[in-house]
């Protein structure tokens, strides 16, 4: 009842002068920002009074800081960059956890004879850096795996000449990639984190914990119509690719509808992940996810002390079908 | 005469035009397939040949900046310390030479290069006519690039998937080879060339119609004419976009470096298509054609378009040759059933003499007219032999008048005489009998009563007859002894008998006062005696053979005495041997059925009595002369 009366309060609200916000996520437009991009695109941030302004990030900035320095209002980030920008003054804030699943895996071809983990050693492994070599670490040490790095850039051609065995791939996007260029799944080992204990939940939408004490009612706006747009975007693939390939095509990406379309059923299947452990609902931030990737930062050094749950996610939507 | 159902116009037409259309058809269908075959085969050489020409040259472009970027390496190898200036110098001297618009450079791993830095990379091109060399480290940071980390790590040759070049600001392509000092990789040599040039080299390759395509090594679209294709889709992301396995298989062939010719239906407009694909050895990419099969089938469908008309012309002359043959032979055939039909209708004068031709029908036309003179002879004959059979017919008719006429037909003959009655009758089979009966008194107290039989039938059994009666009242005049009178008579039918003719004759001469009756049977049927109470006797005969066959034979005489009301019954076999339809014979038990009661009948009914059994009896079917005579003792 609450609730309600606020929207349409929100309603009138945005007649009357609609809230500028900015709001980036981490890379170029693809199906991994579909629910944004048709949240825009359908007007559920219009309706709620917000004029959005989607930013697509180039990957030579850092959205996470752009917002901490008041450039940005919401970013979209993975749960571990997150947290390594967790500092006690300035804190962010978790306001929806979008993928439940980690997609971030290894991938090998049979002909390497790589078929487990101890099968590593010694082989050149591509790795990318930042928030990506998290989990890789996490495995190598629960393996006690001796490899060659090579610094992985963000193709598969050298994966697919051979120039290294085992390649980091994202499920939804370089997973796809080499199948596109032909090689069979069944010609392929895969090691998802996940299955090796390391799911570490991805995209997540984040705001300072000020816009959230000073705008709560922008925030819970915000968040009402990133889920209506996810969606919307999951109920409306057609349209969705329709207009996310319009997105690529403006920004000259070099993609196609086919991986568009497995990258946006992937995502999906991210979005809507109930694994075993964490028994939530979409758009939540699983606490035994949160504390073993806050454990894992901590290990690896880049978490100094872990905050509390309760104080990093704050529940701004209930689930709706 | 009819009208011809089916000519041999129409049968020649059908023997051969249907045997000749199916063969021709066969042959119809058996050429185009070879012809579709070869057809095709020589298009699919042909297109791979082109194919294969146009990737070798390219590969031949590729090649020599694969040479550019080799002959850096080996400057760089062979000179022991070298400077920026150097490296300028050099590398403007190949970029000048290509005729590509390349780029080229240098770039070594960490405190590799002769300068001892730690990154140095160089790269020198062509700008707005200048030639100029700029340092890459100033730009980005190269260690990790594709074209400088592959093939340090591949220790060999790369050459990169088309990318985009942050210097040039382009897409390009890059062949990089490893430098090496003292066997061990110091950096890469490499030479880059813009993926404009490269689809200005595909632009012009027109094949029949249809487009050519290029897929890198990893199936990403390089070259195709729909421009979102290129470096968007790859041959398996249309593969998986349109769900066609084939093609993702096709595509699979073309990177592992196959060539082939594949035929599939086009993901657009669904037609059927034919893929032509050789690859480019230098960068694992393939050079590939489509081309619509109607295009290639339009050559195909020609050639049998002009075969077939050339055969339905051959098929047309055919058909007027087998009028022409026909009509050839059907013409002396009708006028042949034309003459026929006049011959038909009496014209037996006819002569054919229009038909030639040294053939099968002229020598029927010449048995024609033989044959129409035989049936002319043939029906002249005929005439004679009618007119002599008709006249010796009426001859017979006269005989026969004359034969009734010699047998005493008037009854009762003896009208004053009370003493007996008789009656007498002869049916003949034929016009003249050869059956007779007599009955003649020798003096007024004897009568003579006969009955015979000559062998044989016709003329010269009427004959016989006739003679045999005569003989018979010549001797009977002089005596009245029958066996004496019998062996008279056949004495003389003996003489000159060449014919060898016969007669059975039974000769009684009865005493009308004492009833006696003194007989000889010459081999006749025993006659029989029916008494009033109708009891029948059959006369004891001594048996003697006929007359007419033995000269001297002795004849026998027997003699039986007559009651008041008895009745004598002569008769000839012609009664007994009376056939059924049924072929069964009248026979004396049926004779002697009708006879019983005999005196209750007048002789004249008694005759018309057996008369009518006999005759339904044969079923008016009379074989043999039937003649009886009947004699009652009245007192």
């Amino acid at each position: 009842m609450k609730r309600t009366f606020f929207i349409i309060l929100l309603f009138i609200f945005s007649i009357v002068c609609a809230q500028q916000v900015k709001f980036e996520v981490q890379w170029y437009p693809q199906a991994q920002f579909a629910g944004y991009i048709m949240a825009l695109e359908k007007g559920f941030f219009k309706q709620n009074g917000l004029e959005v302004e989607l930013i697509f990030s180039d990957g030579s900035d850092e959205p996470l800081q752009k917002m901490k320095d008041g450039d940005i209002d919401f970013c979209s980030a993975w749960l571990s960059a997150a947290l390594k920008k967790c500092e006690s003054s300035n804190r962010l804030v978790n306001i929806y956890q979008v993928l439940q699943k980690s997609s971030l895996m290894f991938v090998a071809k049979k002909s390497s004879n790589i078929t487990k983990p101890a099968d590593f050693n010694g082989k050149r492994i591509g790795l990318w850096g930042g928030d990506f070599v998290l989990q890789p670490t996490a495995f190598f040490r629960k393996y006690d795996i001796d490899y060659e790095k090579i610094p992985q850039s963000y193709n598969i051609d050298g994966f697919l000449v051979g120039a290294w065995e085992v390649a980091s791939a994202m499920y939804y996007n370089e997973y796809h990639k080499i199948y596109q260029a032909g090689v069979d799944e069944e010609e392929l080992t895969s090691f998802f984190f996940a299955d090796y204990g390391l799911n570490f939940p991805e995209d997540g939408i984040y705001c300072k914990l000020s816009t959230l004490q000073e705008n709560e009612e922008t925030v819970i706006a915000f968040v009402n119509a990133v889920q209506k747009g996810w969606q919307y975007a999951f109920q409306n693939k057609q349209e969705t690719l329709d207009v996310v390939m319009q997105y690529c095509r403006e920004q000259a990406m070099r993609t196609n509808r086919a991986h568009q379309k497995w990258m946006l059923d992937k995502i999906e299947e991210a979005y809507y992940y109930s694994g075993s452990e964490n028994q939530t609902e979409p758009g939540v931030l699983p606490i035994r996810d949160y504390y073993r990737v806050a454990e894992e930062l901590k290990e690896q050094g880049f978490l100094p002390k872990i905050p509390r749950y309760k104080s990093f996610f704050k529940r701004i939507v209930e689930w709706e079908k | 005469m009819g009208k011809v159902k089916r000519p041999i116009l129409l049968k020649l037409l059908f023997r051969i035009l249907l045997p000749l259309l199916l063969i021709y058809g066969l042959l119809l269908i058996f050429t185009y397939n070879k012809n579709k075959e070869n057809a095709l085969n020589d298009t699919k050489k042909y297109l791979k040949e082109l194919t294969k020409y146009n990737a070798e040259k390219l590969d031949n472009e590729f090649q020599e900046i694969a040479q550019a970027s080799y002959s850096i390496k080996n400057f760089v190898e062979s000179t022991m310390s070298i400077t920026d200036e150097q490296l300028f110098e050099f590398t403007k001297k190949v970029v000048m030479s290509d005729e590509d618009n390349i780029g080229l450079g240098v770039a070594f791993l960490p405190y590799k290069s002769h300068l001892e830095r730690e990154k140095y990379a160089i790269f020198t091109r062509e700008n707005a006519g200048k030639y100029e060399m700029s340092d890459l480290t100033q730009l980005y940071d190269y260690l990790n690039e594709d074209w400088f980390q592959i093939p340090i790590l591949l220790q060999n040759e790369y050459w990169t998937e088309p990318f985009w070049g942050k210097a040039s600001e382009t897409l390009l392509m890059t062949h990089a080879v490893p430098i090496k000092e003292d066997e061990a990789i110091a950096g890469i040599a490499y030479a880059d060339v813009s993926l404009q040039t490269v689809s200005q080299l595909t632009k012009n390759t027109n094949i029949m119609n249809g487009y050519s395509f290029i897929i890198s090594k990893h199936g990403t679209f390089i070259h195709h004419p729909v421009a979102r294709y290129k470096m968007n889709e790859t041959i398996f992301s249309l593969a998986e976009r349109f769900n066609r396995p084939f093609l993702r298989d096709l595509g699979q062939k073309m990177i592992a470096g196959e060539s082939g010719v594949a035929s599939y239906k086009d993901l657009q407009d669904e037609e059927k298509k034919w893929i032509v694909f050789t690859p480019i050895t230098s960068t694992g990419w393939t050079f590939a054609a489509v081309i619509p099969e109607v295009e290639i089938l339009a050559s195909v469908n020609k050639a049998i378009y002009n075969q077939s008309m050339i055969m339905l012309i051959g098929l047309a002359l055919i058909i007027l040759i087998i009028i022409w043959v026909a009509y050839g032979i059907s013409k002396p055939i009708r006028k042949l059933t034309d003459y026929a039909g006049e011959v038909a209708a009496g014209n037996l004068d006819l002569q054919i003499t229009d038909i030639k031709g040294n053939d099968e029908i002229q020598r029927l036309a010449e048995d024609f007219n033989n044959m129409t003179s035989d049936l002319k002879q043939h029906i002249n004959d005929l005439t004679e032999t009618t007119k002599a059979k008709q006249a010796v017919e009426s001859e017979l008719k006269i005989a026969r008048q004359i034969q009734e006429s010699l047998l005493p037909r008037i009854f009762p003959p003896f009208p004053d005489k009370k003493e007996f009655d008789l009656y007498a009758r002869n049916i003949p089979a034929k016009e003249v009998a050869g059956d007779f009966y007599d009955f003649f008194f020798l003096n007024d107290e004897k009568l003579a009563v006969i009955i015979a039989d000559v062998s044989g039938k016709g003329i010269s059994a009427g004959l016989f007859m006739a003679v045999t009666r005569t003989l018979l009242k010549t001797v009977l005049n002089e005596t009245t002894k029958p066996d004496i009178a019998t062996a008279k008579a056949n004495f003389t039918l003996c003489q000159e008998n060449e014919s060898c003719m016969f007669t059975t004759m039974f000769l009684g001469i009865y005493d009308l006062q004492t009833g006696m009756l003194e007989y000889t049977n010459a081999g006749h049927n025993e006659p029989f005696i029916i008494s009033k109470a109708g009891q029948e006797k059959k006369l004891v005969t001594s048996n003697d053979i006929a007359l007419g066959i033995m000269e001297n034979y002795n004849y026998h005489y027997q003699t039986i005495q007559l009651e008041k009301s008895d009745t004598l019954v002569l008769y000839t076999d012609g009664v007994t041997e009376a056939t059924s339809p049924q072929e069964e014979l009248f026979g004396e038990e049926r004779m002697l059925q009708v006879l019983q009661n005999s005196s209750e009948y007048k002789l004249s009914e008694l005759t018309d009595k057996l008369t009518r059994k006999l005759q339904t009896f044969q079923a008016d079917n009379q074989f043999d002369d039937i003649t009886m005579l009947f004699l009652r003792r009245n007192y």
